[in-house]
């Protein structure tokens, strides 16, 4: 198993895909951070609030590490190397597994990333403009561990969605129009169903303070909740269906 | 046809039997095929949960759920696919032969794409699994192994459905498709990472890159490789496990003259090995001078199942005769009650043999210019058999 999942990690590495989705996240992040940080007025930057939702920039890794998840998978059955993959290991729950372990890890690492840059520039923007920071020790750690955790389980949760919408076409628009738009206008419209959105869980984890998100701990379980249903769909169906 | 090696026939053994006498087993590879008997189906998990711990300690609880995702999964697949328990039936499910397909059947929708297939090839043999395009070959070979699921009947391996073989990569080596790569992976990245899983060295991903003379392109992306390159690193990653068993799906599509030459000599090597080899082309030509059998199907059904010597003794060949004097030898040969066709003073006698024409003009004591056996009519009687069926 342990074979498999560096086998894995290895074919995530060795295409540019996956640096192309590290690159473009960091930038959009670093772009935010700074954005926020220097165009915002000093007076919007000093609540717990502003500063946490500066600092959640980070947050933007999600959908990147969803996507890594959804190509790790999905591009296999595109290029149909998924058929040499399980002509070495039939087991597919096995191959299936090492893919979430896989996209776990991956999201890790996108997670350490960007929220590592985020919390960075965010408070070296906040020092040099002089304005003090009011969140707690307690408050970064929930921002940090909050954000991997996150980032890291949406890794895994696109590997699912990839799993169950093997069309990477399909499976790309599918994640978008999920995240971008059945989730903000469930929040935005049913905020009492849309809170328990995949995206909206994720910022809870955070510790986001936004009206109506779950408190950090239930964003979580809700988070693992859509994370395991999507693999365990994922893994139902790829034992059930034809390789093409 | 070439004479091959007498002990060409010798049995190499099936699954997990002695691979001694192949000089070239890497000793990776050897070493992992004694080590196959001690794989353990329910050491996955264990090892999720283990890697998942060492890795990052809150998801350990995360990777219990994973045994129950993958008990509730094998509830709601009703025996399908690979199992990660051990199977206690397995000792029934056995059966000699390299290749065995019972009533192997395929429906998609209201297509029976496979219909009723049976056969069985013994090791060390090359067969040549022939049909016209959309013929069921694929589909056939997705069945062997493992990769689709049958309607109907049961096919094994090397003994085995090929699913519940330990480490089938190191036993047998397949390719369904010269296009089953990531175009923006590198060729010895793609064998890596097949290899990797298995626990094969990388190591033995830059030998068969040498195997298939590719070492040079190792390195370079996918994208770049010409068809021929390809169908090269295909097999490649087919070999990368040292296998017994090749199975190839149209291997010679877009190699050049020289690729199939190549191919040829290379297929011949490793069945004088004892080593068994399926091949499937839509081409009866491209195989005819490697394999030993056909198995033909038309349709889904199976056609003809012979060694290549029978089927040609069969059909008989085509001989071109010249002779000053046509009309006598016409006569002569007609009287022998062969089908002649004239053409001036060139005759051209269908299912015989170049010694039968001669003796009979010998016999009659006409003199002959020319005395030619034409190609064998092995195409033509392909396409006879494949399009009898059609509507």
């Amino acid at each position: 198993m342990i074979a498999q999942v560096n086998a894995e990690l290895l074919k995530v590495r060795s295409t540019r895909t996956t640096l192309g989705l590290v690159l473009g996240m960091i930038g959009l992040t670093v772009l935010i951070v700074l954005l926020t940080g220097l165009l915002t007025h000093p007076d919007g930057l000093t609540t717990k609030d502003d500063q946490l939702s500066l600092f959640a920039t980070g947050g933007v890794a999600l959908i990147f590490s969803s996507l890594a998840g959804v190509l790790l998978i999905t591009s296999e059955y595109r290029y149909a190397t998924i058929r040499p993959t399980f002509l070495f290991t039939p087991r597919r729950s096995q191959v299936l597994s090492a893919k979430l372990v896989a996209g776990l890890l991956a999201g890790l690492v996108f997670g350490a990333a960007a929220v590592g840059l985020a919390l960075g520039i965010g408070s070296l923007i906040l020092s040099a403009r002089g304005i003090r920071s009011s969140l707690d020790g307690g408050e970064i750690a929930l921002l940090v561990g909050g954000g991997l955790a996150g980032i890291a389980l949406r890794g895994a949760f696109g590997v699912g969605l990839g799993a169950i919408i093997r069309n990477q076409v399909g499976a790309v628009i599918g994640l978008l129009a999920w995240d971008f738009v059945v989730n903000g206008l469930l929040f935005g419209l049913a905020p009492l169903v849309g809170r328990f959105m995949p995206t909206t869980a994720a910022d809870a984890l955070m510790g986001l303070k936004t009206k109506h998100l779950l408190p950090p701990a239930t964003g979580g379980v809700v988070l693992v909740g859509w994370t395991l249903t999507l693999a365990l769909a994922g893994l139902a169906l790829t034992k059930r269906r034809d390789v093409p | 046809m070439m004479k091959r090696p007498c002990f060409r026939r010798g049995v190499r053994g099936q699954a997990g039997g002695p691979t001694h006498g192949i000089d070239d087993t890497p000793m990776s590879v050897a070493r992992l095929r004694r080590r196959r008997s001690d794989a353990h189906p329910n050491g996955a998990l264990a090892q999720i949960c283990g890697i998942i711990g060492t890795w990052f300690v809150p998801l350990g609880t995360w990777s219990k759920h994973l045994g129950w995702v993958d008990a509730f999964a094998g509830l709601l697949r009703k025996g399908r696919g690979p199992s990660l328990r051990p199977d206690i039936s397995q000792n029934r499910r056995t059966r000699s032969g390299a290749v065995v397909a019972e009533s192997l059947t395929k429906r998609f929708g209201s297509v029976l794409a496979v219909d009723d297939l049976s056969f069985s090839l013994s090791p060390g043999t090359i067969t040549g699994f022939l049909g016209p395009n959309g013929a069921g070959k694929t589909t056939t070979l997705r069945m062997l192994l493992g990769l689709a699921a049958p309607t109907g009947g049961r096919s094994f391996v090397l003994g085995r459905p090929y699913a519940d073989l330990d480490l089938p990569a190191l036993s047998v080596g397949a390719v369904l498709e010269a296009t089953d790569f990531h175009p923006g992976r590198s060729g010895r990245d793609h064998l890596r990472a097949l290899g990797r899983a298995v626990g094969i060295p990388d190591s033995r991903a830059d030998e068969v890159l040498r195997t298939v003379e590719l070492q040079a392109a190792g390195r370079r992306r996918v994208k770049g490789y010409s068809l021929g390159m390809r169908q090269r690193l295909g097999l490649a990653g087919a070999l990368l496990g040292d296998p017994e068993l090749l199975v190839l799906d149209e291997p010679a599509n877009g190699l050049d003259p020289e690729g199939v030459r190549w191919l040829r000599d290379f297929l011949r090597a490793f069945a004088s090995e004892g080593r068994t080899v399926l091949i499937s082309s839509h081409v009866l030509a491209e195989v005819a001078q490697t394999v030993d059998q056909v198995l033909i199907i038309n349709r889904g059904r199976l056609v003809v199942e012979s060694p290549l010597q029978e089927l040609t003794t069969r059909v008989g060949g085509t001989v071109r005769v010249r002779t000053p004097q046509p009309e006598r030898l016409c006569e002569a040969l007609g009287s022998a009650d062969l089908d002649v066709t004239r053409a001036d003073h060139t005759l051209i006698v269908r299912a015989a043999g170049t010694e039968m024409v001669g003796e009979i003009a010998f016999a009659a004591g006409i003199p002959l210019h020319e005395l030619v056996a034409e190609g064998s009519s092995l195409e033509d009687i392909f396409l006879e058999l494949t399009a009898e069926a059609s509507p």
